[in-house]
């Protein structure tokens, strides 16, 4: 029998602390069930698994971020992208209508397809898109705004990232497609090309601040002194990386529109697809979350009047969405690279470079 | 059809979510990537920067099973149809269709033609939009006309009326052409008319020693152009001694002309050479005549290699066997059930007509055409089964691909190295040749723009040269000057559309969209001076229909500060982009050698090394006037032939700036006295005289080849008259793209998967002008 007052005691001790809704929130806690509610939501690691910068905020981010980068993609192409379905607010209700469209369309299932596992793996995506989320540090040096405190938190970040590929390679096997098969394959060859640089970078980050707790991490980049100014090799390599794992251009190789068709997502229709589209940008979120706190100092920032830890959130959240912006971006600027190029970039180029981050990194945290 | 288009708006108003249904679907009309004919070149300019049809919420997407609406772009061929079959049965419902384009509708342009069919027989069409070729603001309006049927908004579309014409009487007095038809039933075709002119003395005694014992009868055929008659026999070794003695090292056109009441076939080669300099503007033509029955003719694709798809095309039509080719027996352009050997006179299509008979039956024009049954790819079961045995995959490719165009190729890849790639062309083929036995002269000059109508001007002024060679008929010096000007305009414009195709084949959208944009601008100043966007027909036999105004003139002279200043940006972003160096340089390279041997031609062949420009070595219009020079390379990779067409456009832009200078202070008619006749006060507009100038136009008796640079490369119209009748007795085309095609496949030997889209974007390949 689980003590009810012990479970809500713990949580009023470990609660987001806003001064502004404090007024407002101190006769509802009084309250019998509604205050056990505010307590739950308002309890530091629910909060940020669930509300900000978990969930409910890559929700969120999954319906403005496309709408993002075809407004601004359309700006840089001189034309102004989706626009008439809200001519007021410049079109940003454009997703809302593309996924409701998903959702209403017949989902086809070509018989040659792996019915159960075809059906399976957008849904399980989430797995290892949302686990990662479970470590991050939203907060800022001295003020942990994390959902499980874990001194292998970063190993396990990683090791969850790391699996997202084999739940492509899964799509792209079920859909038994000549256009999915050398996607996959694409995927698969990339999956090498990118992982291991970006595992050395991820441990030159925890050379340089010596530990893998992402309280420490956060903790290492006080003030100024950002992972990114401490080691910016690891931070382009790290970047080029994301890019290459999110499948953007100039490494859109895999979803290569022109050449195999969006690859593994050839014959995905409906919802499954709306779900298949998403997955990239979901994979673009957990990254960019884990390049801010890795390299742009977590939730670090001027403390917003009023909203008390919340601004570091909120700071967090806004960090992680310039990352992202970046990275839409670039679907304007470059083209693609062709598969053994983007090989030997990944093999050549960003390994030397990750090593020379791992060096740097020992140096620095020997000086230092 | 009628009850599935019902159906669709069934399941889109059904349940208590319907209005949540209605308003997704309205604004999130994805049109699944299919391009079916030429209107597609508006397509791309109604989804590009200027008119944006991504403001409406329609994202063009590449795959079928994605979207939920197609815009059909015009002609849908026979084999066509069954791509098309399919991919509206992979798309999830509710789906909705739209087709743009006159000849969606019944036809069009090539109503009566063999191998169209009609899409409403196909699919059930939501909106037609009509045009020839449509604008990007027609097509837009008709995204919106569906997005209104969505939500279920009536929009009034035309509604058909019969009215009485006040003037109706008057019509009829008007004189009226006599219907395009063979006036003669037994004519005699000859192809070696012989002409006096001042030219070839030697080069006929050269050829006359080369071919000792070998020839019948060698005849000069006009300026430039030698004909040489021989035997079934002795045709190998006469082409063998042409190529090697005469280093004529290249076919231009193989042709069959059937002379059924004489129980021949004439099948004729034009060759010319791109190695001995003055030689280039000539061309040798080297036929043989065969009996009706059994045609069969040795083929001479050891000695040129570039003969070999004209000849598998010719074997199509004719049913004449070119021994020796391995193409033979299969279908390489038409569709299982398109007619066999459509251009044979035998096989009749329907008459045209401009007046229409009181009880004329309607239902012989509007005949339905059964849609497709099956689903045809010509590979067979052996092919995938050797395939797999040497681990290797089959990947098809097209017509339905985001990156495919309207051309299948198919792949085996070994690896991420292609093998083998068997091309397929003709999707497009709306059946050209044939359609114009059945037209006036002049009725061709806008069946022939169909050929490309983004580069119209210059298929345009190859068709109208050879009528002015033929009648020999000397354009005015303003007109020459005008014509040099759209020419280079649609040049341009050519340019334009495909580096568009190239950057998106390389999946840089922006590049795409710059390129459009600078094409809109081209397309507005060439508005200006004809009032069309993509379609003009302005050229006429003679001169052009309209003179052009000073205003028109200045707005070309800003155009080329604007292109100048636009094109720069387009060069940042796309064309020295590393990654786009990255993926284009030594890739799908062509040597000098293999380019000769395929026969390339345009800039492609000069981006190979070889300086060969028709403007050039055999000048034409008002080129000869004009200061600029021809762009050679030695890389022959797809950056060397991109960079190349990049630079002759620089030169373009000098040639039009120069153009509209003197332009301006040659004052005169702009159509010649020579074809006016009686209707002298047509000189400066041809409006209101123009059937009666036009209408009757007979060539003389013979053969009349003429070749023309267009945009991509050498266009060769070569008629053959029957001296009587007011239609060509034999049209042959050869398009530029269609020449290209050999050494487009022989680029791609070796190269890596993803680098097929390097090389067809870097060959400007437009299959419409390929296939006709």
């Amino acid at each position: 029998m689980i003590d009810i007052n012990a479970v809500i005691s713990m949580m009023m001790n470990n609660q987001v602390d806003i001064p502004l809704l404090q007024p407002l929130l101190k006769p509802m806690l009084e309250m019998p069930l509604v205050g056990y509610l505010i307590a739950l939501v308002l309890w530091k690691p629910f909060f940020v698994l669930i509300l900000m910068p978990g969930f409910a905020t890559l929700g969120i981010m999954l319906l403005i971020l496309p709408w993002i980068e075809r407004k601004m993609v359309g700006r840089m192409q001189w034309r102004v992208g989706p626009r008439e379905i809200s001519p007021h607010t410049r079109g940003i209700i454009q997703l809302l209508a593309d996924s409701l469209r998903f959702l209403f369309q017949e989902v086809i299932i070509h018989k040659d397809a792996h019915r159960s596992y075809f059906l399976q793996f957008p849904f399980l995506y989430f797995i290892p898109v949302l686990l990662p989320l479970l470590f991050i540090n939203a907060g800022t040096a001295g003020n942990p705004l994390v959902p499980i405190v874990s001194d292998y938190g970063l190993q396990l970040m990683v090791a969850l990232i790391c699996l997202m590929p084999v739940f492509i390679l899964g799509v792209g096997w079920a859909s038994n497609n000549r256009f999915a098969f050398i996607g996959t394959v694409r995927e698969a060859f990339l999956y090498f090309a990118y992982e291991i640089p970006f595992i050395i970078v991820v441990l030159a980050m925890i050379v340089l601040y010596g530990t893998s707790n992402t309280v420490g991490v956060v903790n290492a980049q006080s003030g100024v002194w950002w992972g990114i100014i401490q080691n910016p090799l690891a931070a382009l390599t790290f970047f080029i990386a994301m890019v290459m794992a999110t499948a953007r251009l100039p490494f859109e190789i895999p979803e290569a529109d022109q050449e195999v068709s969006f690859g593994p997502f050839v014959e995905y229709s409906g919802i499954a697809f709306g779900l298949a589209y998403v997955m990239g940008y979901e994979k673009m979120y957990v990254l960019s979350a884990l390049m801010t706190m890795l390299f742009l100092g977590g939730g670090s920032g001027p403390v917003i009047p009023g909203l008390g830890e919340l601004s570091y959130a909120i700071w967090f959240v806004l960090k992680t969405l310039i990352v992202l912006v970046v990275m839409a971006n670039l679907r304007g600027v470059y083209p693609r690279y062709r598969l053994d190029q983007a090989l030997k970039i990944g093999w050549g180029a960003m390994l030397i470079l990750a090593l020379v981050a791992v060096a740097w990194s020992l140096v620095m945290g020997v000086i230092l | 059809m009628e009850e599935y288009k019902n159906a669709n708006m069934r399941i889109i108003n059904s349940g208590p979510l319907a209005p949540f249904r209605k308003w997704a679907s309205k604004w999130s009309l994805w049109p699944c990537h299919f391009i079916t004919s030429c209107c597609g070149v508006e397509l791309a300019h109604a989804f590009a920067a200027g008119y944006d049809g991504e403001r409406l919420g329609t994202l063009n997407m590449g795959i079928s099973r994605q979207s939920n609406y197609i815009i059909i772009e015009g002609t849908i061929t026979r084999k066509m149809a069954r791509a098309l079959q399919f991919v509206w049965g992979q798309m999830p419902d509710p789906k909705f269709v739209n087709v743009i384009g006159a000849c969606g509708e019944r036809g069009g342009i090539f109503w009566n033609s063999y191998n169209i069919t009609h899409p409403s027989d196909i699919v059930p069409v939501d909106f037609f939009i009509p045009g020839c070729p449509i604008t990007p603001e027609a097509l837009l309006r008709g995204v919106r006309a569906t997005q209104d049927k969505i939500v279920g908004i009536d929009r009034k579309t035309i509604e058909f009326k019969r009215v009485e014409l006040p003037f109706e009487k008057q019509l009829e007095e008007r004189m009226v052409p006599t219907s395009p038809k063979l006036f003669a039933p037994t004519p005699l075709i000859k192809v070696d008319v012989k002409r006096e002119v001042d030219w070839g003395k030697e080069l006929e005694d050269n050829l006359k020693n080369k071919l000792e014992g070998l020839y019948e009868s060698i005849t000069i055929t006009g300026k430039s152009s030698i004909a040489i008659k021989t035997t079934q026999e002795n045709l190998k070794e006469v082409a063998q001694k042409l190529r090697e003695q005469m280093k004529l090292d290249h076919v231009k056109s193989v042709n069959v002309i059937e002379v059924p009441h004489e129980r021949k076939f004439i099948v004729e080669y034009i060759i010319s050479s791109y190695t001995e300099e003055e030689l280039m503007p000539v061309l040798v033509t080297v036929f043989v005549e065969i009996g009706l029955k059994d045609p069969k003719i040795e083929s001479l694709t050891s000695i040129w290699e570039s003969a070999n798809y004209s000849e598998r095309e010719m074997h199509e039509f004719f049913g004449v066997l070119f021994d020796g080719n391995k193409g033979m027996g299969k279908k390489f352009i038409l569709a299982p059930d398109t007619p066999d050997l459509p251009l044979r006179k035998e096989f009749k299509i329907p008459e045209e007509r401009y007046v229409f008979e009181k009880d004329m039956p309607l239902d012989e024009l509007m005949v339905p055409i059964e849609p497709p049954k099956d689903l045809y790819i010509p590979i067979s079961e052996e092919f995938i089964e050797e395939a797999y045995d040497n681990d290797e995959i089959v990947v098809p490719i097209g017509p339905h691909h985001a990156g495919s165009g309207h051309l299948r190729v198919t792949f085996r890849i070994k690896g991420d190295i292609i093998v083998e790639a068997i091309p397929e062309p003709g999707f497009v083929h709306r059946s050209m040749e044939k359609l114009a036995e059945n037209r006036l002269y002049i009725q061709n000059v806008p069946l022939f723009e169909r050929l490309a109508i983004n580069d119209p001007v210059n298929m345009n002024l190859g068709y109208v040269r050879t009528l002015e060679n033929a009648l020999g008929i000397e354009v005015p010096e303003r007109a020459q000057y005008l014509r040099t000007i759209m020419a280079e305009l649609s040049r341009i414009e050519a340019f334009y559309y495909d580096s568009g195709i190239f950057s998106l084949f390389f999946g840089h959208t922006t590049g795409f969209m710059y390129s459009m944009a600078i094409r809109e601008m081209v397309i507005e100043v060439l508005m200006g001076m004809t009032g069309s966007r993509s379609g003009p027909s302005f050229l006429v036999p003679g001169g052009i229909r309209r003179d052009i105004s000073d205003d028109v003139l200045k707005l070309t002279d800003n155009l080329t500060f604007a292109i100048h200043k636009r094109m720069k940006k387009f060069e940042d972003i796309f064309v020295y982009n590393p990654v786009t160096i990255a993926r284009a340089k030594g890739v799908g390279v062509l040597t000098k050698a293999d380019a000769i041997r395929c026969g390339i031609v345009g800039p492609f062949l000069r981006a190979s090394g070889v300086n060969y420009d028709i403007r050039k070595i055999a000048p034409y219009e008002a080129y000869d006037k004009l200061d600029w020079e021809v762009t050679t390379g030695d890389d022959g990779d797809c950056l060397g032939r991109f960079l190349g067409r990049l630079a002759e456009i620089k030169e373009s832009v000098r040639i039009i700036k120069q153009a509209v200078d003197a332009v301006r202070s040659i004052k005169g008619p702009i159509l010649s006295a020579d074809i006016l006749g009686e209707y002298k006060e047509a000189a400066s507009d041809i409006k209101g005289n123009f059937f009666r100038v036009f209408g009757n136009l007979v060539l003389p008796k013979g053969e009349w080849t003429t070749i023309t640079e267009a945009g991509r490369g050498t266009l060769l119209f070569s008629i053959i008259s029957d001296g009587e009748s007011n239609v060509p007795y034999r049209v042959r085309v050869i398009s530029p793209c269609w020449m290209n095609l050999r050494g487009f496949m022989e680029a791609l030997k070796g190269a890596r998967y993803a680098d097929f889209w390097a090389v067809y974007g870097s060959f400007g390949y437009f299959p419409p002008e390929a296939d006709r």
